[in-house]
């Protein structure tokens, strides 16, 4: 078989290609949801931590945030997947692609609250002291003062977390869902050739990844170039 | 010690601190009391490890001290249920390393915290912090970043953004000490021309010719205590406390 009807027989039959669009769809989808998600949790459980290191209050919180991040860092997400959707929803029917989002968000979280915690912690506590002589509370101090520097400095970890993510939706065909890789397999299994399809869907991972890091990059560079 | 009727600014009350290292009770301040009077300029000296440091840190909590009362404008700072951000706004500090913000302007250091605490417009805040520019004389300064300043001209706008929050009191804590000796000057001369405008200063210091010069009290402090006060002539010409005489002879 030529390359050229390689191509037609993965792609152009049977409107074969509408597997990828719509898996490459499904895929950003969860990804930025994640994202956004493990943002807004990482950010929550690393203010836990970091005030009670910085201050020794929210004992109960910390202890939580500590055993959270524990257990997700040390299990597998195919297993996180699959926990949340046939034991956690077992008895609720909740489309999968929700499913995906609060998987991979919960996932994405643990990780991003240690790079923020990490970030936090590596201001200088005069910049606290700083915050407070000035009559500052200590969540303000954190938004005015601290947080800006410490996502400056961690801007090239959370990007990473960003790329891992992208590609570790590829998952979710665990549970059924059709993202880009699941719809590659798709396709191979139709038509019984597995190079053509799956290489593309390497390919466009690939290039959705070199976009986010050209992003990150930008991002770093806009905020040097405002600061020193 | 001179006659006061006045209320103090600040009146220090059995102040003691301590903490546990590895099992074993350090103390650091032991039954400190002194008083502290608007239009003050009470400058701290003494060896090192003597306490300096951590007594002027305990006046604004960024100590916690183990026992004893502080009463600041008549209120005990020390009290839990304190509102301690409040008073901070009336207390500002100068710090050895400086602490400028350095995401933020020169501007925006001064400006953040009577707009966000006080509730200054942007205008207002900005005019107040100009005038203050101009008076640590960096008024070219005002969009420049911290990092692009030289030690002498942060600790400037140090100061200058801890007067931005028109406090009642100014406490440094070793202003000089991180500098390159040929930026001290600039940065005593700021302090002096504070002095001679009545702002009441608490100062901890190894300058001692400066602290001579500027005084109006000088505090010994040795072994965790206050151990002599006295004004700066007295205290040069005519040392009592037999530590005090031992550290003056070795500073000269």
């Amino acid at each position: 078989m030529s390359l050229k009807e390689n191509l037609y027989l993965n792609f152009i039959k049977d409107d074969r290609y509408k597997y990828l669009i719509s898996g490459l769809g499904n895929t950003l989808l969860i990804t930025i949801v994640a994202v956004v998600m493990g943002i807004l949790v990482g950010f929550l459980l690393a203010y836990i931590r970091t005030t009670h290191d910085k201050t020794g209050r929210w004992k109960v919180a910390n202890l939580f945030a500590q055993v959270y991040i524990t257990v997700i860092r040390g299990t597998p997400m195919v297993l996180q997947l699959l926990i949340v959707y046939f034991v956690i929803f077992a008895s609720v029917n909740v489309p999968k692609i929700i499913v995906a989002f609060i998987a991979f968000g919960l996932n994405s979280g643990a990780y991003v609250a240690e790079i923020i915690r990490a970030g936090i912690m590596s201001i200088d506590v005069g910049q606290f002291e700083a915050g407070a002589s000035l009559g500052f509370s200590y969540t303000q101090t954190m938004l005015y003062f601290i947080l800006p520097q410490a996502i400056k400095n961690v801007l090239p970890a959370l990007g990473n977390e960003m790329i891992v993510l992208l590609k570790e939706t590829s998952v979710a065909g665990y549970i059924a869902m059709n993202d880009l890789t699941r719809g590659a397999d798709i396709i191979r299994s139709q038509t019984y050739s597995a190079f053509i399809p799956l290489l593309m869907a390497a390919a466009i991972y690939l290039f959705f990844v070199m976009i986010f890091d050209s992003l990150v990059k930008k991002l770093e560079r806009n905020l040097k170039n405002s600061d020193h | 010690m001179t006659t006061e009727t006045r209320a103090p600014l600040i009146e220090v009350k059995n102040l003691c601190k301590g903490f546990y290292n590895s099992g074993n009770h350090m103390e650091v301040l032991t039954d400190i009391n002194v008083n502290f009077y608007e239009g003050d300029v009470a400058f701290i000296v003494g060896p090192s490890g003597a306490g300096k440091s951590t007594f002027l840190r305990c006046l604004n909590r960024l100590e916690d001290a183990t026992s004893g009362e502080i009463y600041f404008e008549g209120v005990n700072i020390l009290d839990g249920k304190v509102d301690i951000d409040r008073h901070r706004q009336k207390m500002g500090m100068v710090f050895q390393q400086f602490n400028l913000f350095p995401h933020l302007t020169v501007m925006s250091n001064l400006t953040i915290g009577p707009m966000k605490l006080q509730g200054l417009t942007k205008e207002a805040a900005e005019d107040r912090a100009m005038s203050l520019l101009r008076r640590v004389k960096l008024e070219d300064r005002a969009s420049s970043y911290p990092n692009q300043l030289s030690g002498g001209q942060k600790q400037r706008i140090a100061i200058a953004r801890s007067l931005c929050m028109e406090p009642d009191v100014m406490l440094f804590d070793e202003p000089t000490s991180a500098l390159d000796p040929e930026m001290v000057g600039e940065v005593l001369e700021v302090m002096r021309e504070l002095a001679e405008d009545k702002m009441t200063m608490i100062v901890v210091t190894h300058e001692m010719a400066f602290a001579r010069e500027v005084a109006n009290r000088i505090l010994f402090m040795a072994d965790r205590q206050i151990l002599e006060e006295n004004d700066p002539v007295n205290f040069f010409e005519n040392p009592q406390n037999e530590r005090l005489r031992a550290f003056l002879d070795k500073m000269i």
